[in-house]
């Protein structure tokens, strides 16, 4: 076998191999893409209803500031995949509030502080809201278990080696059927379209 | 089904190189150090019909000042008028008296890289700035073709009768895995 057969027959396999073994974080990059094209305009996202309420008990130490007090509820509520507090302010009573991340639909915590009480609404997400997150998780992002671990490291290798798929398909088309006419015009019309709205947009 | 894949394969070429690009600089961004916008900075003298709503001052700024984009987040407070027209890359921030009309105006462009980012998260077709909607429309085409690109390669494999083990043992753990990842995630409530 020729030093090209032999180059050709392995980018083959290895783009076959790509493709099968990332098949799952395919799915979920493309159920995420088509659900996007539904997604609420810019301004008029609405979080899901309150599916569920947990009342913890919790003294506060006297002497902390809202944004220390923050931390020491956020630490000691322990909300399973917390991934980051924001909007931390005061609520109409005066009651400490803020809002936590969770790749399952966000929470907002509430301390009632005269009954030494810390309220966590949970909104849950649909399937979809959540799987949206999950196709966001790499070797930096979501690593809080570790099966959430183990998906980003899986998610992050899948986007390896979709870049790779993307160079090899184009390569094992050059390398077996490059006079095909109808293959040279979608090439040529993806090329001109795409740049076409990227210089618009840029 | 081989011209199908190869079909979805070189029709969507482009854009998913767009996609796995902008997704390795949004995992290694970090790594690749923060990068400012470039920022640009220019007064404007609205004219007096252009002051009768924030829409026709940002209409006014887009025809003769060459903004270009989404209104957005129009706010007054103080006699003071302020909004943002937005398009995937570029910000430009809007203030300007309503009783004057001299208009500051602030544009933020991002490189190529985080206007890649921004057009990775480009979606739906409410957009009043047309080639968002026409972006979003490929990027919604290219991952329902994602999904028979990965379909169509299924069968591809299939047909190679003597990948089939290999092939399966690849196929079976990125279905198991991926199952058992996503569900006990989605467990932990």
């Amino acid at each position: 076998m020729g030093a090209e057969k032999k180059i050709f027959e392995y980018t083959k396999k290895l783009h076959m191999y790509s493709g099968l073994l990332t098949f799952s974080a395919f799915l979920v990059w493309g159920v995420t893409g088509v659900e996007a094209m539904f997604l609420p305009a810019a301004g008029e996202y609405r979080p899901p209803p309150v599916t569920g309420t947990q009342e913890i008990a919790y003294q506060a130490p006297g002497d902390l500031d809202d944004d220390k007090l923050c931390r020491a509820i956020y630490a000691a509520v322990k909300i399973p995949l917390a991934a980051g507090r924001y909007n931390v302010h005061r609520d109409e009573h005066s009651h400490l509030a803020f809002n936590v991340f969770t790749i399952n639909g966000g929470r907002e915590v509430t301390f009632l502080e005269e009954r030494g009480v810390v309220r966590v609404d949970h909104r849950r997400n649909s399937t979809l809201s959540y799987l949206s997150s999950m196709h966001t998780a790499h070797s930096g992002r979501h690593q809080l278990t570790v099966m959430a671990s183990l998906w980003g490291y899986f998610n992050e290798f899948s986007t390896w080696a979709f870049l790779f798929m993307t160079f090899s398909g184009l390569y094992l088309w050059i390398a077996t059927r490059p006079g095909l006419r109808w293959a040279q015009l979608a090439l040529a019309a993806t090329v001109v379209v795409t740049a076409a709205l990227w210089f618009a947009i840029r | 089904m081989r011209n199908i894949h190869l079909g979805l394969g070189l029709g969507f070429f482009l854009m998913a190189l767009i996609f796995a690009v902008s997704s390795l600089t949004a995992i290694y961004r970090q790594r690749l150090g923060q990068t400012k916008p470039e920022i640009t900075e220019k007064a404007v003298q609205l004219p007096t019909a252009a002051l009768a709503t924030p829409r026709a001052a940002a209409m006014e700024l887009m025809t003769a000042h060459g903004l270009r984009g989404d209104l957005r987040e129009i706010k007054e407070k103080s006699g003071t008028v302020t909004f943002r027209i937005v398009r995937p890359g570029e910000v430009a921030e809007v203030a300007y008296p309503a009783a004057t009309g001299e208009a500051k105006i602030t544009i933020r462009r991002q490189t190529a890289l985080n206007t890649l980012m921004a057009l990775h998260t480009n979606h739906g077709v409410w957009h009043e700035y047309m080639p968002a909607n026409l972006w979003a429309v490929l990027a919604f085409c290219t991952s329902a073709g994602l999904i028979l690109l990965g379909a169509s390669g299924i069968y591809l494999w299939f047909k190679h009768y003597d990948e089939r083990r290999i092939g399966s043992a690849l196929l079976t753990s990125s279905v198991v895995f991926g199952l058992v990842a996503l569900y006990l995630t989605r467990l932990e409530q």
